[in-house]
């Protein structure tokens, strides 16, 4: 278990077939387990359906992007080949299912003690339940992030080039990684739906087309003098903190 | 008498660097490999000098851009599905073809000694290149084409690609040309600035590549640039007059539907 959350540069340097498949049988387990807990609220036969989706999410990832992650890491730099690559991912996202899976036993207490999908109060309860469960994956998603970060840096010959791996990696899962939830919706089963293990059309549109038509029906109520505003408000903010960070770099010997 | 002391073992390195030279002959696994892993010693080596290369690299660049063709082609189906592979295909070579006279003066610019022939293949190991990561993308650009139905969309997708691919052929022909002796990197920048306008221009000039037409190609000149604005005021109105009409009906969105479109929600 603790080479599992602490992965060695040793292992990276020549990753067997046993140590990818302990570590796919691990995300496998502990996404699976989670998943459950997640859909378990809406319904029990919703939680199977998450526990199958869950690890599914992460098995399409890899696999599609598998051949851009192998090139992105030769080419950054960072020594890794196509299996090591494959190898670092996973063993970032087991230790992502690790915590998952370890927390899963409370949020089936969660799951159980929240007020029901069928209750008066199922609007709020859901809200607090997504908030909750997303704070969860956030908090599981960065600490398998920054042990891959350090992982990379001990593995590679620079920072730079382990940070410039570590953000090409990021970008490109992060980003079919929502497409492919979006697909793979529902994982929370909103109260108002009915339970299925994909909606209708799954394919049809996209999350980031999902995004933009949801941010212009926040942004029509407002005038355009406020988003101006906050623009304005919210770009003085970042050179404030650009400022203070050139500032401490200037004063460090 | 310090017979006994013993100095620790140093640990071989986690990240050994290749210093064995390329072998005589390389096959289109070993172009390949050298390609990715050690694009200076590819540079120095003379099977860029040769047809080997030019075919081996060729190969991978063709083949390469057809998949991510044919990738493109799905978003449309149809006649597309050839067409999209072969306007793609056709158009990498022909921007290589017009481009290569430029390339081979501004890297002598530079301060690049190469021949014209070892030209030809380190432009074609750029092209292999940027087509091996076009391949990576395609897995991706697949899925969005089988969903979207936004031109506008999938279009900014399959330029972020491009661009992305470019760029790490770029870095590749700039090792390279070091290797041949150039020193300065403003003329390859322009060069290379060339070459993507070219691209960019011609993703318009051989429309349509995403969608579907009666015809192969169309006979409106349009400059790239007009090209894209047109398409992007396009996606934009169609996407207000939903909302307007939507609207105009008096019908709020069902719960079902406001979810379904909600991306956090589910």
């Amino acid at each position: 278990m603790q080479d599992l959350l602490s992965p060695t540069p040793e292992t990276l340097a020549a990753p067997s077939v046993k140590e990818m498949g302990r570590g796919a049988i691990v995300i496998v387990l502990g996404f699976a387990l989670y998943g459950f807990t997640v859909g378990y609220w809406r319904s029990p036969v919703m939680g199977v359906f998450v526990a199958v989706k869950m690890p599914l999410l992460i098995a399409l990832t890899l696999g599609c992007n598998g051949l851009l992650n192998g090139l992105l890491g030769i080419l950054l730099g960072s020594g890794l080949g196509f299996r090591q690559s494959l190898h670092a991912l996973l063993s970032a996202f087991a230790i992502s299912a690790l915590i998952l899976g370890a927390v899963a036993p409370v949020t089936l207490f969660l799951a159980v003690n929240v007020p029901s999908a069928d209750s008066s109060q199922a609007a709020s309860a859901h809200s607090a339940y997504l908030l909750t469960h997303t704070f969860l994956i956030a908090l599981a998603g960065l600490t398998g992030v920054m042990r891959l970060g350090k992982l990379l840096e001990s593995y590679s010959s620079s920072r730079v080039i382990a940070r410039s791996t570590l953000a090409a990696w990021i970008a490109g899962n992060a980003f079919l990684g929502m497409q492919f939830s979006w697909i793979l919706r529902p994982f929370f089963g909103s109260p108002g739906l009915k339970v299925a293990f994909l909606r209708e059309d799954p394919m049809k549109g996209s999350f980031y087309e999902a995004v933009w038509s949801s941010a212009k029906r926040i942004l029509e109520g407002i005038p355009p003098e406020a988003l101006v505003g906050i623009a304005g408000g919210g770009s003085l903010i970042l050179i404030f903190i650009y400022q203070i960070r050139t500032d401490r770099k200037k004063r460090k010997p | 008498m310090n017979d006994n002391i013993q100095t620790p073992a140093t640990p071989p390195p986690l990240n050994p660097v290749k210093n064995e030279p390329l072998p005589e002959n390389l096959g289109i696994r070993e172009l390949f490999e050298a390609l990715l892993r050690r694009p200076a010693e590819l540079a120095r080596h003379k099977v860029t000098e040769g047809r080997s290369a030019l075919t081996g690299f060729g190969i991978i660049a063709v083949v390469s851009i057809l998949v991510f063709g044919f990738v493109l082609g799905t978003f449309a189906y149809g006649d597309q599905l050839w067409a999209a592979p072969v306007k793609l295909g056709g158009g990498m070579l022909f921007a290589g073809l017009i481009c290569f006279p430029s390339l081979y003066i501004f890297s002598s610019l530079a301060g690049s000694s190469a021949s014209a022939a070892k030209m030809g293949g380190l432009l074609a190991g750029m092209l292999a290149l940027a087509g091996l990561l076009l391949l990576g993308f395609a897995p991706a650009l697949w899925i969005f084409a089988q969903g979207t139905s936004s031109f506008g969309f999938m279009g900014f997708l399959s330029i972020a690609a491009w661009l992305v691919a470019l760029a790490f052929g770029y870095k590749f022909l700039r090792t390279a040309l070091r290797e041949t002796g150039a020193t300065q990197s403003a003329p390859l920048m322009i060069w290379v600035s060339i070459f993507l306008l070219v691209t960019l221009q011609l993703s318009t000039s051989l429309r349509p590549i995403l969608g579907s037409s009666d015809d192969f190609l169309t006979t409106e000149k349009k400059f790239f640039l007009q090209h894209w604005g047109d398409t992007i005021d396009e996606s934009l109105s169609s996407a207000t007059k939903v909302t307007a009409e939507k609207t105009d009906s008096g019908t709020t969105p069902s719960p079902g539907r406001g979810e379904q479109q909600n991306p956090f929600n589910n």
